[in-house]
């Protein structure tokens, strides 16, 4: 086994660990840091990507990732100061909202 | 152009009647009575103009259409016409009809059933009713008005709604004239058979072409139309009763409207009566019957309205009997006097008995002569007019025409003759006994009251013409095509002489103790040879047996036949009328339920019913937990990456 597939096992396994983590939390912070962890998986699988191919795109496609989840933290916590006034962090008891 | 003037005429009355009934403002007294008489006395002055050029011979006939349909073969033309019959007919009406809403406008001021604009709004509609139907040159127009005085007759009948006994009255005058009413529209519906159109100079002609069989039936629905509005005999038992209206309403109804609308009926046809001998003859001996008893019951009468309600009955069997003979223009010169004399007759009679009390009992008059000279003196002139008193008052010029008519009609016409003398001595018996009993001193209290010059003008405007409402015999009868009879100087005398007799009779009625006792005696005449007792025990009697055997308990007979809603809901109003509608609902059992199910339909049905369940189990999907599709997205990734695996294989 090459070191890329490693890489790419490991990056798989940091994706469902992420997966699992906003499947089975209830709350929201937690789902929350699960989707920055879900993130990293495909990332790494990018970064590993570039590297063996000699190339820089995998190392600025991570950059873009990272921006990306930057923003959606930024979202997502604002999202969740508001929530947690209403349901009071629990991701279920929004579905009180629905219209 | 000037036909034009036609279609406006009866419209006053109608917008009176509009703005009354619906009237947004809430008027008050004064509002309600000045719109309303302005209303009703504007026809007067639309027509008048009109109507004496017409009698000066300025104008001629004239027809003015309203619109015309045509279908197929068959024309719909309304129309309203000027001709002799609708010139004397509608001034007459425009004449008589001014005098009493003026005369109304007092009267009811002081009524103790105080809906003043229920009573104009009525009365104008009345009045509208009959412009209209002696207008009409088509007979859909003249039905219309026909019935729309049978409608506001039972309204004004019944004004006062809290009595019961009114609003039986109501009930019986719109009952029986309705009876009637379905015979002439039959008569009307096969003259328009006849005709393939509903004008009146169309429909005359073709009944006249109809074969022999079909003429006498038509003429025979015709007449038994203008029994009932009429009251004739055997019809005549709803007009005593219906004077439980209003005073006023009973001037208009006896003199110019509903009970005179027969005879109007009759003078327009009159062609087509004459033309089946059969007819003619039954139409006059209607009428000399009607006469005969109408006076006979009217002598055994204690109630002043009661008396005149009769005396209304036998007057118009006069006019049958003259139209009977082959001489409508006589008809119509009675029709016309006796309109003035009758409407000012019940009016004056209205003012002494308000002086007596209230009552509208004869021995209440007492003393009224001498608080209400005026309405006593004009009452007394009203009288004559009705008696035929010689020479002086207009009813012995055309009483005289008819009973002139009749003997020179030969051997059966000299036995009406014979008959109809005797009903004008009757005749002169009870016609002037209130006037006789109001100049006798009263009993107990003295009478108080007062005249008011609204209530009085009109009597006597109405007086003078019920004097010289002679002079005017002569010239109707010729407008309308005829000569008045000149029968022999001998014939005339017994005339006069059988309206002094009754003068006689009547003082030996009021004065002469035994005779005055008999008849307060004569109850079986007083309630008109209990008629209307006859009627109850034989047709309205059985007719409610039978409806409460149907209705039963909860309407068992009708729940044998079929399951209505009523029947299970308990008693049913009207089984009678409900058969007919269970019947409908069995019928739709028994034949087209059977056939209802349709496979593909419930199919379908089915296929819709699943869709919605469907729909409903979906709906759980979206369950708005993000948990829930965090799951979803995984198992959808995990099954596209097997996927992914499975094809990239090898």
């Amino acid at each position: 086994m090459s070191a890329l597939n490693i890489l790419l096992v490991l990056a798989t396994g940091i994706f469902l660990a992420g997966l699992f983590g906003v499947a089975a939390r209830r709350t929201i912070l937690m789902q929350l840091i699960s989707l920055e962890v879900m993130l990293a998986g495909p990332a790494l699988a990018f970064v590993a990507a570039g590297a063996h191919h000699g190339s820089i795109e995998g190392s600025a496609m991570f950059i873009l990732v990272l921006g990306l989840a930057a923003a959606e933290v930024a979202l997502g916590l604002a999202i969740y100061l508001h929530m947690r006034r209403a349901t009071g962090g629990d991701s279920d008891a929004a579905t009180r909202l629905r219209g | 152009m000037l036909a034009y003037l036609l279609l406006l005429v009866p419209l006053p009355p109608l917008g009176g009647f509009l703005l009354l009934a619906l009237d947004p403002y809430r008027m008050d007294r004064r509002p309600v009575l000045a719109l309303s008489l302005a209303a009703g006395i504007a026809p007067l002055f639309l027509f008048l103009p009109l109507a004496i050029a017409y009698f000066n011979g300025a104008v001629g006939d004239m027809i003015a259409p309203a619109f015309t349909l045509n279908f197929g073969q068959y024309e719909v033309a309304l129309a309203m016409q000027l001709d002799p019959l609708s010139a004397i007919g509608a001034t007459t009406v425009t004449v008589v009809a001014s005098c009493v809403m003026v005369y109304a406008a007092d009267y009811m001021s002081g009524a103790r059933v105080a809906d003043l604009r229920r009573f104009f709004a009525l009365m104008n509609l009345f009045q509208a009713g009959m412009l209209s139907m002696v207008l009409a040159a088509d007979s859909i127009v003249f039905f219309l008005g026909w019935e729309l005085m049978g409608l506001c007759s039972f309204f004004l009948i019944s004004y006062n709604m809290t009595s019961p006994r009114a609003f039986a009255a109501g009930q019986k005058a719109f009952v029986m004239t309705r009876i009637a009413d379905a015979a002439l529209l039959a008569g009307l519906l096969l003259l328009f058979l006849e005709a393939t159109s509903v004008r009146m100079d169309e429909l005359i002609p073709a009944g006249l072409a109809a074969d022999e069989s079909r003429a006498a039936i038509i003429a025979v629905l015709l007449l038994v139309g203008a029994l009932g509005k009429s009251a004739q005999l055997p019809f005549q038992t709803w007009l005593p009763t219906a004077m439980a209206g209003p005073t006023p309403v009973s001037a208009l109804l006896h003199s110019a409207t509903m009970v005179a609308a027969g005879a109007v009926l009759l003078a327009r046809f009159a062609p087509l009566i004459e033309a089946t001998p059969g007819v003619a003859a039954a139409t006059a001996i209607a009428g000399v019957a009607t006469a005969l008893f109408g006076a006979f019951c009217a002598i055994a009468q204690t109630d002043i309205k009661r008396l005149l309600a009769y005396s209304s009955i036998s007057q118009i069997g006069y006019m049958l009997v003259a139209v009977g003979m082959g001489a409508p223009g006589v008809a119509m010169a009675h029709f016309v006097v006796h309109a003035l004399f009758k409407s000012l007759l019940f009016m004056a009679a209205g003012v002494l008995s308000h002086a007596g009390g209230g009552s509208t009992a004869i021995e209440k008059l007492r003393g009224t002569a001498y608080v209400a000279p005026i309405s006593f003196v004009t009452y007394t002139i009203g009288a004559m007019a009705l008696a035929g008193f010689p020479i002086i008052s207009a009813g012995w010029w055309s009483k005289e025409a008819i009973l002139g008519a009749a003997i020179e009609a030969g051997p059966f016409g000299q036995f009406l003759w014979l008959v109809g003398l005797g009903g004008a001595a009757l005749t002169g018996v009870y016609a002037y006994r209130p006037v006789l009993c109001a100049l006798r001193k009263p009993l107990h209290e003295t009478p108080k009251g007062h005249e008011s010059w609204l209530a009085v003008a009109p009597l006597i405007f109405l007086a003078v013409l019920s004097v010289l409402g002679g002079f005017l015999v002569e010239p109707i009868v010729h407008l309308m095509g005829g000569h008045k009879p000149h029968p022999g100087l001998g014939i005339e005398v017994m005339g006069a002489v059988a309206a002094l007799v009754g003068l006689l009779g009547s003082v030996a009625v009021t004065f002469i103790p035994s005779w005055n006792a008999r008849i307060k005696r004569a109850r079986r005449l007083r309630a008109g040879m209990q008629v209307d007792a006859i009627y109850y025990a034989f047709l309205v009697r059985p007719y409610r047996r039978v409806v409460r055997i149907l209705s039963g308990r909860d309407g068992k007979l009708a729940k044998h036949i079929g399951e209505g809603p009523e029947a299970r809901e308990g008693g049913m109003g009207d089984p009678v009328g409900t058969a007919t509608v269970v019947f409908g609902l069995w019928l739709a059992r028994v034949v087209t339920a059977p056939f209802t199910p349709d496979r593909f339909d419930t199919v379908i049905m089915r296929g819709a019913r699943e869709a919605r369940r469907a729909g409903l189990w979906t709906r759980r999907l979206q369950s708005g937990r993000l948990r829930d599709y965090a799951l979803a997205f995984a198992m959808g990734l995990g099954v596209l990456v097997i996927l992914g695996w499975g094809m990239t294989w090898g």
